[in-house]
């Protein structure tokens, strides 16, 4: 009979979030360790990320297990805390689509590869004022902090991030990548950004090199 | 009378059943009245209320009865003519006309990289000079022919374009919104007594974004035209299936078009099928598509019904290049739009999705127009052009035809002749420096720089759209 943790790692390639909050409720009554579980999450997210960058998995397959996980994610999480332990991370990210602009889908699709690659992402949305970046990035000690911008009006928002991270001289203590449609790497280039991608795949690979991985 | 533009003489595609076609305005009348529409923009919201919708303050959301939509889609007219500066550059959109727009580009393709960089005021000039020119090109574009132009802020950049368009061209133009940088594209077609087409362009799914209301309530007010257009992106903002596109893009659009009904009875609307599939690769869209195409001959078919006239995109391909793959991913969608019925093909000029464009493209589009447009027209059948009794005149070899008044009476109507092709034998090709296309259109752009003049503005008109810059330039200039 299959473990329960490899019933996780099913459910998850069946992009049953449903059946995952389940199950992960029955391994910590199961009294499984909850650092196994997820552990457990995170290489079945990790394998899809792989099968996707490979071409083997297509976005839907990749956001629909995401979103499985974080069926189990939250309650794994609050377990762990409460048994006073800590998980590893390849670094906490802030990412959001800045002020004036409410696009979400590449935001939502470079999250969800970096949280499958091991970071610890928090999304704080789009629309997203300079000011409320900056206190994120304080807030959760962040290690990068990741903008998108799909309209050309609104691409300088990056820009002001920046300054008001140097004015709380916070600029030194987080990296900033930036990415959507409206960006080039010139621009990126010229508001002082210390990465850009065009792709989410590529935003990946620039976090770990940002962070020196 | 307007510009001709092509006359579609021949049926066009039917790719859905009476039946089918039903179904999706019932799904969307269906999805208009039971999910709504939001629209982020309280001046919006009052005349919703006002008019019978049923409106949620809180989370913006608009519920629209049946009855008041299929008023509203009845209340807008099946065509209607763009008043140009020069009133022989005018046009009649609608019906079974065909129209050539183009497909602007955030930069110029360098043609030796290939690479995209900023244009110059004078390359964008240049650029709308041969738009100009070119014989089988009608309509120009919003942020024509570059979103970005060298000198100016992002801000600034529609006013502008507005402005070079109306300076170095005399055909009539259509144009996007920011920031209310519509008023001041109002206030300039009025200046040169001339219309202007707004865009209102809902956010997929389901959702107009302040701005978006604003432009479209303006634009009703001055009672120039309305492009609705919502950017779909097939799996990602919008259902993977066509049907469910179709559905989904007729229901932001609608909402948009009821808004202007509203405003200003009558309002002059055209909808734009700008859908594209997702890369679910990449999550980039996928431009030139096979998919695209038939949404488009399905959109074509629902809206020839709601007797509104249609764009259709066709200007951007995957390729970086100007290359095999940019030609026939742009002419399969291109003839699609023509055999589809749409009023208005946005296709010259635009190579990569909207990131480049470049005037050499433009010269080789006018020439697939032209195929197309020769297509759609069809051909005359009568006893002349059967020819019955001059084949039975001829006879057998050696008769021949073309010695016959027949031949060179009809061989140019029934031809098309190329300005950019390479259709030399290969010795002359040989000959004459062995020119592909590309060399070919170099040189016609040659030589419409060299020759073509457009009419300018006369001095008054220059003087007051200058003033209106400035005027707006103060204002964005922070921004």
């Amino acid at each position: 009979m299959a473990s329960t943790l490899d019933e996780i790692k099913q459910a998850v390639l069946h992009f049953d979030r449903k059946s995952v909050e389940e199950l992960t409720l029955r391994a910590i009554d199961e009294n499984i360790e909850p650092l196994e579980i997820f552990d457990a999450l995170k290489e079945v997210i990790g394998k899809v990320g792989e099968d996707f960058s490979k071409g083997i998995l297509f976005l839907p397959h990749l956001v629909g297990a995401a979103d499985a996980v974080e069926g189990g994610m939250p309650i794994v999480m609050a377990e762990i805390e409460k048994r006073g332990k800590k998980v590893e991370s390849l670094g906490t990210v802030v990412i959001g689509t800045v002020y004036g602009d409410i696009h979400s889908i590449g935001k939502t699709m470079v999250a969800t590869l970096l949280s499958a690659e091991g970071f610890t992402v928090h999304d704080i949305g789009i629309n997203v004022p300079a000011a409320d970046f900056v206190k994120a990035v304080e807030d959760d000690k962040a290690h990068i902090v990741a903008m998108s911008a799909l309209l050309t009006t609104t691409a300088p928002e990056q820009n002001r991030v920046i300054g008001l991270l140097k004015n709380k001289s916070l600029r030194d203590t987080v990296k900033v990548m930036v990415g959507g449609g409206a960006i080039t790497k010139e621009f990126a280039d010229s508001i002082g950004a210390d990465g850009y991608s065009g792709t989410a795949p590529g935003a990946v690979k620039l976090a770990k090199k940002l962070l020196g991985m | 009378m307007p510009l001709k533009g092509f006359t579609r003489n021949i049926p066009p595609l039917h790719v859905l059943t009476d039946e089918q076609i039903d179904a999706i305005h019932r799904a969307t009348l269906d999805v208009l009245e039971n999910t709504g529409i939001r629209f982020e923009n309280d001046k919006a919201l009052h005349i919703f209320k006002k008019n019978g919708c049923i409106v949620n303050f809180d989370d913006k959301r608009v519920r629209f009865p049946s009855y008041l939509v299929e008023e509203m889609l009845r209340m807008c007219p099946s065509s209607f003519t763009m008043r140009s500066r020069n009133k022989k550059h005018s046009v009649r959109i609608g019906g079974n006309t065909l129209y050539f727009s183009d497909m602007p580009g955030e930069g110029i393709l360098d043609l030796k990289t290939w690479e995209v960089r900023k244009a110059t005021r004078e390359e964008n000039r240049e650029a709308l000079t041969v738009l100009d020119a070119l014989e089988n090109f009608h309509i120009l574009c919003s942020y024509t022919p570059y979103f970005e132009i060298e000198g100016v802020i992002p801000a600034m950049s529609i006013p502008e374009s507005v402005a070079a368009k109306m300076r170095y061209s005399t055909k009539v133009q259509w144009t996007g919104y920011q920031n209310g940088c519509e008023i001041y594209n109002i206030e300039m077609a009025k200046a040169t007594d001339q219309d202007i087409m707004g865009l209102g362009l809902p956010s997929a799914p389901l959702t107009y974004y302040s701005d978006a209301c604003e432009s479209t309530i303006r634009y009703a007010e001055a009672d120039f035209p309305i492009n609705f257009a919502s950017g779909c992106m097939m799996g990602g903002t919008s259902p993977a299936t066509i049907a469910g596109t179709l559905v989904s893009f007729d229901a932001e659009v609608i909402g948009g078009i009821v808004l202007a009904q509203l405003v200003k009875p009558g309002a002059k609307v055209v909808v734009e099928d700008t859908i594209l599939p997702m890369d679910m690769r990449t999550g980039s869209p996928v431009f030139g598509s096979i998919t695209a195409a038939l949404h488009i001959a399905a959109f074509g078919q629902v809206w020839r019904r709601n007797q509104i006239p249609t764009f259709a995109d066709s200007g951007w391909t995957n390729s970086k290049k100007i290359d095999y793959q940019d030609g026939y991913e742009k002419s399969i969608t291109s003839l699609v739009i023509a055999l589809s019925g749409c009023n208005v093909a946005n296709f010259f000029g635009g190579v990569y999705g909207e990131l480049a464009f470049h005037p050499l493209q433009a010269i080789l589009d006018d020439d697939v127009a032209g195929m197309i447009g020769k297509f759609i027209e069809g051909l005359t059948v009568n006893d002349e052009t059967i020819a019955a009794d001059l084949i039975g005149e001829i006879g057998p070899i050696p008769g021949h035809f073309l010695i016959t008044e027949h031949t060179r009476k009809y061989f140019d109507k029934e031809g098309f002749f190329p300005r950019a092709a390479d259709q030399l034998p290969y010795e002359e090709w040989r000959e004459k420096g062995r020119k592909d296309a590309l060399e070919l259109a170099q040189e016609r752009m040659a030589e419409i720089l060299r020759t073509h003049r457009c009419e300018p503005l006369p001095e008054d008109q220059d003087r007051e759209i200058e003033q209106i810059l400035n005027t707006a330039r103060k204002v964005y200039e922070n921004k």
